[in-house]
């Protein structure tokens, strides 16, 4: 779904032009808890639409495996969703919560590329 | 059969006891009980017995003849090859006439537990074989019962015969249930979400209803009919001079409606100006030539399709399929044609489920949209499947399948007048996008892809590993699944894929694959595929014993998320909106604590049951198993345990 994280970044530099666009220097060093974060991950919700991997789904949400977003743009898609996802404000997710997210995220090893999985060689 | 010297009829215990029997004349009716004492109160069992031991009249226990009779007779002229039901006293009279009198076959009776399954199986049944089948429901609890199967066929514009029982007279009614079984208007209750419904009075009567009822059934848009067999019309006999007068009108299938030639010709225009047509394709193609004729204008045109998936409708083996691009094509279309749409406004809008709920084109301001569509021709007022209204540039109100052959026309037609075609330019890009999309999908479906639970598309490949060199159909929409079938699977023929539910009641989908599989047999051996969720499955597990019982194979393969999904993300979004907690979305929506063996119940009812997979490596096994099975006969039933999408 890369048109659509694409969107998104793009979507969040015109609604909140104050932040800075994807790419540029990020605001915090995401030295967040990974374990934490992980934890976060499912107790709040986000596995619901983003799938226990981060993988994503068409219908509910994109993929966050790997986020190439900057903490700063990911803290913002949270408190201000840019199109369907439900917002997450600092009461009921606090910055330093979402930074141990964005951890996880962030680190999660990359997969197999399709070429190496034999199944993924059988597609139309 | 029914010749008046063959007739015999009992003279009551006495006469039995004797041996004897006594012809009566043909018509006379002596069925009626009637108290010994005249008086209006109803019998007692005392009163009743004496009045056997000393018949004050010869009464008639048996006939050869029956309305019901003639009821089957009218049924038999309308190639309906099947009838599925569960029992219920208030069609008593027509059941015995289906399986007795009718030989139980064309139609052959199917046994249901439940009259959702009945009539939900022959919604994805029609959508296979092409052609209606039968259900029949009890009277007003039965009818009950079926409403939301009716319901998801109606808004699927689904063809299904449907008949109910209803007691006669409410002096022949007996005393107590027979009473919660009677209704005034036997229809009521579904008359919102039917195409047409009658209460015939006479037997006459019932066969023109009945025979109109199927052609109507199956005018495009086509629908549920709904027919009320009244119970004294079914038992009371039918006495030879009466059925003489009987006649059974000759069922005429409707032709479906073309497109207005002008308008066509007007939309050929458009499209073949535009820069970047995109044709969107929804419940549009009944049939392979359908899928070839939209092949053809799409190649005509160099114009991407968009398939909705509402049916099977463009095979996503051609390049011009892009399905996986909407959000872009329909951005940049110039001229958008929507065939069949079931949500016009939907395809060409957004909105946002925010407290505020605003809604924003997906389309550019000057974007023309043509629709084709029998939406205008039927649509009732109560329920709002209709959707949100679109003014369409051009609303050409017509069977879109039956049209486009004309549409085709209309292009050539308009091409070699203006001497344009500058679509050839497209296509070499519209290639180049569909090999990325299929690339992107590969690449998004490695990324769960030793997860447990499960991935969906592992869950999807791992299937498609063991069923690529057999004949299959799928009966299940992927939308619950990332759509993986559509994306990375080849479907490439009219029977590979059935569309989706029609109206979203939970429940469709166990029963409706078992009806596509009946058809699916019938047409000769595919092995059929059903992936649903355990909330659907959950609704209708008696499904299997019915596929058991009647042979019907297939591979059911649950979806095992341990919830109502989609219910769970709702309630995360108004717990997020209420700021109030956002960890409690599993309550009342989670599928767990106990876990439910899925397996176990398929064995219960006669089915194979595999399962549960925890892990994607014991996939390929269960598969091959499960496949070996259903191409010996049997239902089988794998559960899998994955992610939630
Ligand atoms: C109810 C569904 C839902 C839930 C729950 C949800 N999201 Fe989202 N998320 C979405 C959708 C849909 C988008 C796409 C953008 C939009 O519509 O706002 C999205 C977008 C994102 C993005 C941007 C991805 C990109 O690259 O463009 C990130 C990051 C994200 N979500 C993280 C999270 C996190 C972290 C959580 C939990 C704290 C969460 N989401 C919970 C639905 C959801």
């Amino acid at each position: 779904m890369k048109h659509r994280s694409l969107l998104t970044a793009v979507l969040i530099a015109i609604v909140f032009p104050a932040i800075a666009p994807a790419g540029a220097q990020q605001a915090s060093s995401p030295a967040g808890n990974v374990e934490h974060g992980k934890a976060l991950y499912r107790e709040t919700g986000c596995y619901e639409c983003h799938g226990l991997a981060g993988q994503g789904a068409p219908m509910t949400g994109p993929r966050v495996s790997r986020t190439q977003l900057p903490l700063d743009a990911f803290l913002n898609q949270l408190r201000h969703p840019v199109n369907q996802m439900p917002p997450y404000e600092a009461a009921v997710l606090s910055d330093s919560d979402a930074a141990d997210i964005y951890a996880y995220l962030e680190q999660i090893p990359a997969p197999p590329g399709p070429n190496s999985i034999p199944l993924l060689k059988l597609t139309r | 059969m029914g010749k008046s010297d063959r007739r015999r009829f009992l003279k009551g215990v006495a006469a039995v006891a004797g041996g004897a029997t006594v012809a009566i004349p043909k018509g006379t009716s002596a069925q009626t009980f009637r108290p010994a004492n005249g008086t209006t109160a109803l019998p007692s069992a005392a009163m009743q017995s004496r009045e056997r031991e000393q018949p004050a009249e010869v009464e008639r226990l048996t006939t050869e003849k029956t309305g019901s009779d003639f009821m089957v007779d009218v049924c038999k002229t309308l190639n309906l090859d099947y009838i599925a039901a569960c029992p219920g006293s208030t069609f008593r009279g027509l059941q015995e006439s289906f399986i007795n009198y009718g030989a139980n076959k064309h139609p052959e009776w199917l046994t249901c537990l439940h009259e959702e399954v009945s009539v939900g199986m022959a919604h994805g049944y029609a959508k296979v074989a092409g052609k209606p089948m039968a259900a029949i429901m009890h009277g007003t609890v039965g009818t009950q019962h079926a409403a939301m199967a009716i319901y998801n066929a109606y808004c699927d514009r689904v063809p299904i015969i449907l008949f109910t029982g209803n007691a006669g007279p409410l002096n022949e009614r007996r005393p107590g249930v027979e009473w919660f079984h009677s209704v005034q208007d036997g229809a009521a209750t579904v008359r919102d979400f039917v195409k047409w419904d009658d209460y015939p009075k006479s037997l006459q009567h019932f066969a023109e209803s009945t025979v109109r009822g199927y052609a109507l059934a199956c005018a495009e848009p086509s629908g549920p009919v709904f027919l009320v067999a009244d119970s004294k019309l079914q038992e009371d006999p039918l006495a030879e001079r009466e059925a003489r007068k009987l006649r059974i009108p000759r069922l005429t299938m409707p032709s479906q409606a073309a497109g207005d030639p002008n308008a066509l010709r007007e939309a050929a225009k458009m499209m073949v100006a535009a820069d970047h047509p995109v044709i969107i394709a929804d419940r549009y193609a009944r049939s392979q030539a359908a899928m070839d004729n939209l092949v053809e204008l799409a190649e005509l045109l160099h114009a991407p399709v968009i398939d909705n998936r509402s049916r099977m409708n463009m095979p996503n083996t051609h390049y011009l399929c892009q399905s996986e691009r909407a959000g872009t094509l329909i951005g940049q279309a110039d001229c958008i044609l929507s065939l069949e749409p079931v949500d016009l406004f939907g395809q060409l809008n957004s909105m946002r489920d925010q407290i505020e709920r605003t809604d924003m084109p997906r389309t550019k301001a000057d974007a023309k949209v043509i629709s084709i569509s029998t939406h205008d021709l039927f649509v009732h007022s109560n329920y709002q499947d209709f959707q949100r209204y679109v003014g369409a540039d051009l609303n050409i109100a017509a069977d879109a399948q039956t049209t486009l052959p004309f549409l085709i026309e209309a292009v050539q037609r308009e091409m070699s007048a203006s001497g344009r075609n500058a679509g050839e330019m497209r296509g070499e890009k519209l290639r180049q996008a569909y090999h990325d999309a299929i690339d992107r999908a590969r690449t998004e479906a490695t990324f769960a892809w030793d997860a447990r639970p499960i991935s969906t598309a592992r869950l999807y490949m791992e299937l498609w590993g063991q069923l690529q060199k057999e004949d299959w159909a799928l009966v299940s929409d992927g939308d619950f699944s990332s759509r993986w079938p559509h994306r990375l699977w080849p479907l490439d023929k009219h029977y590979r894929f059935i569309g989706g539910p029609g109206g979203y009641g939970v429940g469709y989908q166990p029963v409706a694959a078992l009806g596509a599989a009946l058809a699916h047999r019938d047409a000769g051996g595919r092995v059929v595929i059903n992936v649903e969720g355990d909330g659907e499955f959950n609704m209708a597990p008696h499904t299997l014993w019915t596929a058991a019982h009647h042979r019907i194979p297939y591979l059911t393969i649950i979806q095992n998320n341990r919830a109502y999904h989609q219910e769970a993300m709702h309630i995360q979004r108004m717990a997020n909106r209420h700021n109030r907690g956002v960890r409690s979305a599993a309550l009342g929506t989670s599928i767990d604590n106990p876990n439910i063996d899925y397996a176990k119940i398929a064995t219960g009812y006669g089915a194979l049951g595999i399962g549960p997979i925890e892990d994607p490596s014991d996939l390929a096994e269960a598969f091959r198993k499960g496949i070996a099975a259903v191409k010996t006969g049997q239902p089988v039933l794998i559960d899998v345990i994955t992610q939630p999408r």
